[in-house]
């Protein structure tokens, strides 16, 4: 199919560190059946990867994707994807990790769409791609360099147009939340896939490229420009703020400081990064920039967890705005005409935590260290220091000692608990290095997981509520918009739909697949969300569209706007020609997430107890209304779930006429030679 | 010109400091200088460059400032039906004619050169790719026209760190 000259470049390259050799894989063995991103990835992922392989094995493969809007100049196209078996996951397992920046724009402009990386080099080594050649060259000297002097040498060494990805010191150390960095600050964070690069000794990949990409479509994309998220077409300037952070946790700054706004990727309409201008810097006297997003905030002052109102999961036609213009400050002004409006906007206060009190330079100093070692800021922000002040707070660390005294509001522990973990020093950097869910099972689940906090006091129903000194909820991960821990006020429904997304996953799921829905189906089932056929078709809608962001690709600050459900399918058939329905994307997207169960039933044993199991404890914990889930209610809601995929309710699997529905005749056929198709 | 004399500018883009608006680094200048000349999005096409600023996300946009006195013109070998002046003086390629020999590229004062090649193992496709203010188009230059941040516009002033160096 090497005629179809629009939106892909043709090649992948497979790169074996171990035998230095690279193979030329055609794109088109992939797409357009499997459309690019993620669901190449899935499929190249199922084919090569053994049963049995660890994360940090040399057979384990990282697949690098692009897609076809990548570097066409439809906005968010410039983000890409990772996947790979994860050192972060708990147990280890298939993930994926998005990524933006300008790198795989340029690595299709050198006449690539996607890397694929296995084996291990036996010396330290980075990958150079130019123009269609791959080479493998020494990195002696860039090992052991932070994230920044590895990029600035690179391009010392190569030109100061090279785009890279790097990873820090945490990589090279095998820190399992390590990430993978490009321009931007932009990262491949939670997969932990940094530190799967250091295990095959590759400390960077730098490509430049002088190609050409086609897009199908000009007029359509000039039109998708205008449309897609609404940009505003006007001056964003640089303003001296007087405050920072939100809710509970702002604080006057002296002096004010400086907040721009800029794009994370190749091509896109918005700006939604937010850029800290001339802050503090955890290594030097020179002051620094540096982009906050919507974790970043929590780490300069963590007293009260994030207000929610119902606006940002449930929308009216008449309200609707995408979460990059939140961030960019650009939400349109609410309409108050819409009856809804008064309760879209209707604000639920986050708990009063009382982890940190802010302190605007030791917020910068913990983020420049995370940039800058090359460390995943959600593990550090919202587990590793919200662990030590509960753990602190509750007495449970008297017997420890870290060689400084934990105290997370003292800029200088944060520096020593941050280098301690990254370098695996002493007794308990390695513990730590390993990330939380690790840890903490090392050092006692019982009483450094569960043991209960007690300085959270629900600003909704004003009285204290319980919850545990790590806030783990499944796969390795920490809380996200669910119910409880970090970003935790939101209610029932919201909770609920984005823990089932989270079950059948293997990672936080929101950096993908935040719930959106139409506010009147919300009210169908606001008050009972386990037993609503509502709910579960909202769950697979979204579901689905994360797996298309990661592929078509675009952006989960677009996508998905549930008023104009089609936009992948315009953003695709724009880029490629190729004519493309929703209803087509819907096939693929259901086919690769069925490809994906199926990597996690046969490589990681995934069954119904094992995901019910990871998921349910931390529901158990109440949400900020004081509300739980009940084993039955969840339960009653997995069944539900499970008889709309048509997968089998005891064991979680797929059936054989699910498989053969979308064409993976050969993955029904392998499973059940494991005997892992249902009876 | 004589040697000592100021160099002047013709209409040009120019970027606007950051406290009017900043440059948001999404490259969409140079995306659709591309697609509007060339219908494709190539790093060898643009004839606007935005000078990225990985690691400060500071960016600064280099491009064309149409000086006066032309040198890229003067060192045209093909002048006046490879490299051409337009009635208002502005100072285009003419692609058909084009050679690729990269001589006016070498010859712009700027560094680097606001003169972009296409490279190809092909001679005949190397082409010179040279800012011409979209001089054909009724809306004016398509970077200005799709900036989503409006941070750069049209001024005879130069950039203030826009350097000659030549
Ligand atoms: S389009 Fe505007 S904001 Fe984007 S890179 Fe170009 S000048 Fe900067």
């Amino acid at each position: 199919m090497s005629e179809m000259r629009y939106g892909y470049v043709g090649k992948i390259a497979r790169i074996n560190l171990t035998t230095s050799t690279v193979e030329m894989i055609s794109t088109f063995d992939y797409v357009p059946e499997y459309i690019g991103g993620r669901l190449v990835c899935n499929k190249i992922f199922w084919d090569n990867v053994k049963p049995g392989t660890g994360a940090l094995d040399p057979e384990n493969m990282l697949i690098y994707m692009t897609g076809a809007t990548t570097a066409t100049g439809i906005p968010t196209g410039g983000r890409s994807v990772f996947t790979g078996i994860s050192p972060n996951s708990f147990p280890e397992q298939y993930v994926w990790s998005g990524m933006g920046g300008w790198l795989g724009a340029e690595l299709k402009f050198a006449g690539f769409d996607g890397f694929i990386i296995e084996g291990k080099a036996e010396k330290h080594t980075y990958i150079y791609i130019e123009d269609g050649k791959v080479e493998l060259l020494p990195a002696d000297d860039l090992w052991g360099l932070m994230v920044h002097p590895t990029q600035k040498k690179l391009e010392e060494k190569h030109g100061k147009d090279v785009k890279s990805m790097v990873i820090g010191p945490a990589g090279e150390n095998l820190m399992r939340n390590a990430t993978v960095t490009t321009s931007n600050d932009s990262v491949a964070a939670k997969g932990g896939f940094g530190a799967v690069f250091g295990s095959k000794n590759l400390k960077a990949i730098t490509v430049r490229g002088h190609g050409v990409v086609r897009p199908y479509d000009i007029d359509k994309l000039f039109e998708l420009r205008m449309k897609m998220a609404n940009p505003t077409m006007r001056p964003c300037p640089v303003v001296r703020e007087a405050t920072h952070g939100m809710d509970g946790n702002m604080i006057p700054v002296e002096g004010g400081w400086l907040r721009g706004q800029v794009a994370c990727s190749h091509g896109c309409n918005q700006h939604c990064n937010r850029l800290m201008m001339d802050m503090k810097s955890a290594f030097s006297d020179e002051r620094i920039n540096q982009v906050e997003k919507c974790v970043g905030i929590f780490a300069y002052g963590y007293q009260e967890d994030c207000s929610w109102s119902p606006i940002q999961n449930f929308e009216t036609e008449r309200n609707h705005f995408l979460p990059c213009k939140m961030l960019s400050m650009e939400n349109p002004p609410p309409d108050f005409e819409d009856p809804y409006a008064p309760e879209l906007f209707k604000q639920v206060r986050g708990d009063i935590v009382n982890f940190w009190k802010p302190d605007f330079d030791k917020g910068s100093v913990m983020m420049d260290m995370c940039n800058q070692y090359g460390i995943d800021k959600w593990d550090v922000i919202v587990w590793f220091m919200t662990w030590l002040s509960m753990c602190k707070q509750e007495g449970l660390l008297e017997d420890m000692d870290f060689g400084m005294e934990v105290d997370v509001e003292n800029e200088e522990f944060v520096k020593y608990f941050l280098d301690m973990i990254t370098y695996r020093k002493g007794k308990y950097g390695p513990i730590f290095a390993e990330g939380m869910a690790r840890a903490i099972r090392t050092l006692g689940k019982e009483k450094f997981g569960d043991s209960i906090y007690h300085g959270r006091y629900s600003q909704m129903i004003n009285k204290p509520l319980d919850l545990p000194v790590s806030l783990e909820t499944a796969w390795g991960h920490s809380f996200h918009w669910q119910g409880r821990g970090f970003e935790g006020s939101i209610y029932k429904a919201g909770w609920v739909a984005h823990s089932l997304e989270l079950m059948t996953s293997t990672r936080d799921i929101m950096t993908i697949a935040h719930f959106h829905d139409d506010y009147e189906n919300f009210l169908k089932y606001r008050d009972d969300p386990y037993h609503s056929r509502e709910l579960v078709d909202a769950v697979i809608f979204n579901e689905n569209k994360a797996e298309l962001k990661d592929s078509v690709t675009t952006c989960e600050w677009q996508s998905p706007d549930i008023y104009w459900p089609d936009m992948e399918a315009q953003m695709y058939e724009a880029a490629t020609g190729i004519p493309t329905t929703q209803e087509d994307l819907d096939f693929a997207s259901e086919r690769s997430r069925l490809i994906f169960r199926a990597i996690l039933i046969r490589n990681f044993g995934r069954t119904r107890e094992m995901e019910v199991n990871a998921v349910f404890p931390a529901l158990t914990i109440p949400d900020t209304f004081g509300e739980v889930a009940t084993w039955e209610e969840w339960n009653d809601l997995v069944d539900l779930y499970y008889e709309v995929k048509d997968w089998d309710k005891e064991t979680g699997w797929p059936t054989r006429e699910v498989y053969e529905k979308y064409g993976l005749k050969y993955i029904a056929d392998e499973l059940e030679a494991l005997g892992k198709l249902p009876q | 010109m004589e040697k000592n004399d100021p160099r002047t500018y013709g209409k040009h883009i120019v970027q606007y400091p950051m406290d009017y608006s900043l440059c948001a680094g999404c490259t969409t200048c140079e995306i659709v200088c591309t697609l509007t000349h060339d219908g494709l999005v190539s790093p060898s096409y643009n004839r606007i460059f935005v000078d990225r600023g990985t690691r400060s996300m500071v960016h600064h946009i280099l491009s064309c400032q149409h000086c006066s006195d032309h040198p890229c013109y003067n060192a045209c070998p093909k002048k006046d039906k490879a490299m051409c002046i337009d009635e208002n003086n502005i100072v285009y390629v003419n692609e058909d004619e084009c050679v690729g020999c990269g001589l006016c590229q070498k010859a712009c004062v700027f560094e680097p050169s606001r003169i972009n090649m296409v490279k190809s193992a092909d001679k005949k496709q190397r082409k010179a790719k040279k800012c011409d203010m979209c001089r054909t188009r009724p809306e004016g230059p398509a970077c200005v026209q799709w900036c989503p941040v409006r941070c750069i516009g049209l001024s005879t002033d130069p950039l203030p760190w826009e350097v000659e160096s030549k």
